[in-house]
């Protein structure tokens, strides 16, 4: 008690002993746990706790007194703060350490204690004072917040790694493709060149990147089709849509390209940039004009010997002796159908090439719709005796389209009524005005077909599996009907019933479409 | 009586064959040349009534004798049927000047038909 005679804790109480109570209650008011141990015994027992410690603790007072600390710690002994803590009492010197310890209803806590020790007057260690502080609460938000960083970290690995995949995925796509791709500003300068592009129009990246396009190349690129309808895609969000430009390029020659070209937007931003494919078509057109050649050539070829036939055919018809067998008489006839049908299939080989190449021309001109029709009808007539057609009706409209491939429609349309009910009968084509179109339709008593069928009719090389037993054929003749029809804006279509004939009708404009 | 001169020119034998034949039987005198350089002058020759044409031939086609033909003062009228199995035949025809065209393989009546329009109004 000497320090109370030295003054030093000479409070405003009366006696050592009420000093010393104010000094008690002062430790009872901290809400810091407050621990001494008296180093002179074995093992460093508890001799004093504040009411705090029985708090943060858990356990009365009588429980703790006489124990070693460690009691807090339960049977969790594997912890590196054990060893911080026996190496500063070892050493005497004061440390801090935030160590787990278990209260006595088994709860987990974190205990931050600072442990100091206090010397004699000879300087020997005779206590530890331990001060505690309960951070659990700390070291959980601690470890959330830790936790829930780490989860971020993971996460924005996760997104840049699935980003610089689809940026991988897309720029993989972007280089293989087999067209030209640039985008630019809005003053027309290259941001980013594709591989296909550099490599059709003989570039490097070097050259191209920050350049303007129409400067690219020694101006090679400066086509003024191009420029016209490039200024107009940013104001007005036009995109330009297969549009082709034939370009005599200094290096690489003449070129046939097809453009396409848009404005890019990102949930309405960049806004300001363009981006234009170009495909290169001169080959591909090369080679449909040759296919074309080729089988105009292989039409004509075809078609010399044919002729010879075909006046063979009817020299002989001229020649009959007057007593020639029946037999005789229709082998002739069935060869002369067969040299007919063959050189129909070589003309409609033909026509189907040319549609699919889109190189059907349309030669208009004004004629008499009603007499086209009477005269067709006539002579398909003339070629049967099994059945009768009648025309039904009237248009006496002068209708502008291309006359041969209308013949050639109502032929088919004629020839398959025909054909199509081998039992004979009446064949009904009915012509009418329908405002500015005339309609016509060819009804027969036929064998009909089933919806699906007269879906798919008109689609190329389509042959109900049914008629392909009967009538074998190439299936050609509807769809070449239908594109022709189409050609001159008008419309084809079937109605039928299985068993019940059927009716195709055709709608033509009387003026021609317009923008042709 | 006064037989009609028709001179055919086509690179296929078996065609100058066949018209030949029928030319013939209708009772022209026909004059077959099947190479193509030898037309002009045997037109100069010969001063046929009327000229069938095939119009794709090797070396001269069709369409260049009939030019040809146009151009000399003396045969710019004569009837010249062209006949061809080109789809494009009868714009090409019309366009080098023929008094008439046929496709192969022709009907015999129809082409007999043509053939003796143009020498009705001789």
């Amino acid at each position: 008690m000497h320090e109370f005679k030295k003054g030093r804790f000479n409070l405003s109480g009366d006696s050592v002993k009420d000093n010393f109570d104010l000094l008690t209650q002062a430790l009872d008011s901290s809400i810091s746990g407050i621990i001494i141990t008296d180093n002179n015994q074995r093992d460093n027992p508890i001799v004093y706790c504040n009411n705090a410690f029985e708090l943060i603790s858990g356990y009365r007072r009588n429980e703790i007194i006489g124990h070693n600390c460690r009691f807090l710690q339960a049977d969790d002994r594997d912890q590196p703060a054990r060893a911080i803590l026996a190496e500063s009492i070892s050493k005497g010197v004061e440390c801090k350490v935030e160590i787990r310890n278990y209260r006595k209803n088994g709860d987990l806590f974190w205990n931050e204690l600072f442990m100091a020790p206090v010397r004699d007057e000879k300087g020997a260690i005779s206590h530890f004072i331990g001060v505690q502080n309960d951070v659990t609460e700390r070291k959980k938000t601690e470890h959330d917040l830790r936790q829930q960083k780490l989860l971020m970290e993971q996460k924005i690995v996760e997104r840049t790694s699935a980003l610089k995949e689809s940026e991988a995925f897309l720029t993989s796509i972007i280089e293989t493709m087999r067209e030209g791709l640039l985008v630019l500003d809005p003053n027309f300068v290259v941001l980013s060149a594709n591989y296909h592009f550099l490599r059709t129009f003989k570039v490097n990246l070097e050259d191209t990147l920050g350049k303007n396009l129409y400067a690219l190349g020694n101006n090679q690129w400066d086509i003024p089709q191009l420029k016209e309808l490039l200024v107009k895609i940013l104001p007005t969000n036009n995109p330009v849509v297969d549009f082709e430009v034939e370009h005599d390029f200094p290096h690489i020659g003449k070129k046939l390209m097809l453009l396409n070209a848009y404005r890019v937007e990102l949930e309405g931003q960049f806004k300001d940039q363009i981006l234009l494919a170009i495909e290169d078509i001169t080959e591909k057109r090369e080679i449909e004009r040759r296919k074309d050649d080729f089988l105009s050539i292989a039409s004509h070829e075809l078609k010399t010997p044919l002729t010879t036939i075909k006046g063979f055919m009817q020299v002989l018809e001229r020649s009959v002796p007057k007593d020639a067998s029946e037999k005789f008489l229709s082998t002739l006839s069935k060869v002369s159908t067969n040299v007919d049908r063959l050189n129909n299939l070589i003309g409609e080989l033909l026509d189907v090439s040319k549609i699919q190449t889109g190189n059907i021309t349309l030669h208009k001109s004004n004629f008499d719709f009603d007499k086209m029709v009477m005269d067709a009808v006539d002579a398909m007539q003339s070629s049967t005796n099994t059945h009768k057609i009648i025309v039904q009706g009237k248009t006496n409209a002068v209708v502008e389209a291309d006359e041969s491939h209308i013949i050639q429609v109502l032929n088919n349309l004629l020839s398959n009524a025909v054909k199509y009910a081998p039992d004979g009968g009446n064949i009904l084509v009915e012509i009418n005005n329908v405002s500015e179109y005339v309609k016509l339709s060819v009804k027969d008593d036929g064998l009909g077909m089933n919806a699906e069928d007269a879906k798919r009719v008109f689609e190329r090389f389509y042959r109900s599996s049914e008629i392909q037993k009967h009538f074998p054929g190439m299936g050609i003749g509807l769809y070449i009907c239908d594109q022709i029809i189409k050609n001159h804006k008008g419309t084809l279509w079937v109605e039928s019933e299985k068993g019940k004939g059927s009716t195709f009708s055709f709608t033509l404009p009387k003026g021609g479409s317009e923008d042709e | 009586m006064n037989r009609k001169k028709i001179l055919i020119c086509d690179d296929d034998a078996g065609i100058m064959d066949l018209m030949e034949i029928i030319l013939d039987e209708q009772g022209y005198h026909v004059i077959a040349e099947m190479d193509s350089l030898k037309v002009k002058l045997l037109i100069e020759k010969e001063c046929p009534d009327l000229v069938v044409l095939d119009l794709w031939m090797p070396v001269l086609s069709g369409d260049m004798i009939l030019q040809t033909i146009r151009g000399m003062p003396t045969f710019k009228n004569l009837p010249v049927v062209a006949v061809s199995a080109s789809n494009e035949g009868r714009k090409i025809a019309m366009a080098a000047g023929a008094t008439a065209f046929v496709a192969k393989p022709f009907d015999i009546d129809h082409l007999l038909e043509v053939i003796a329009r143009p020498l009705d109004y001789c």
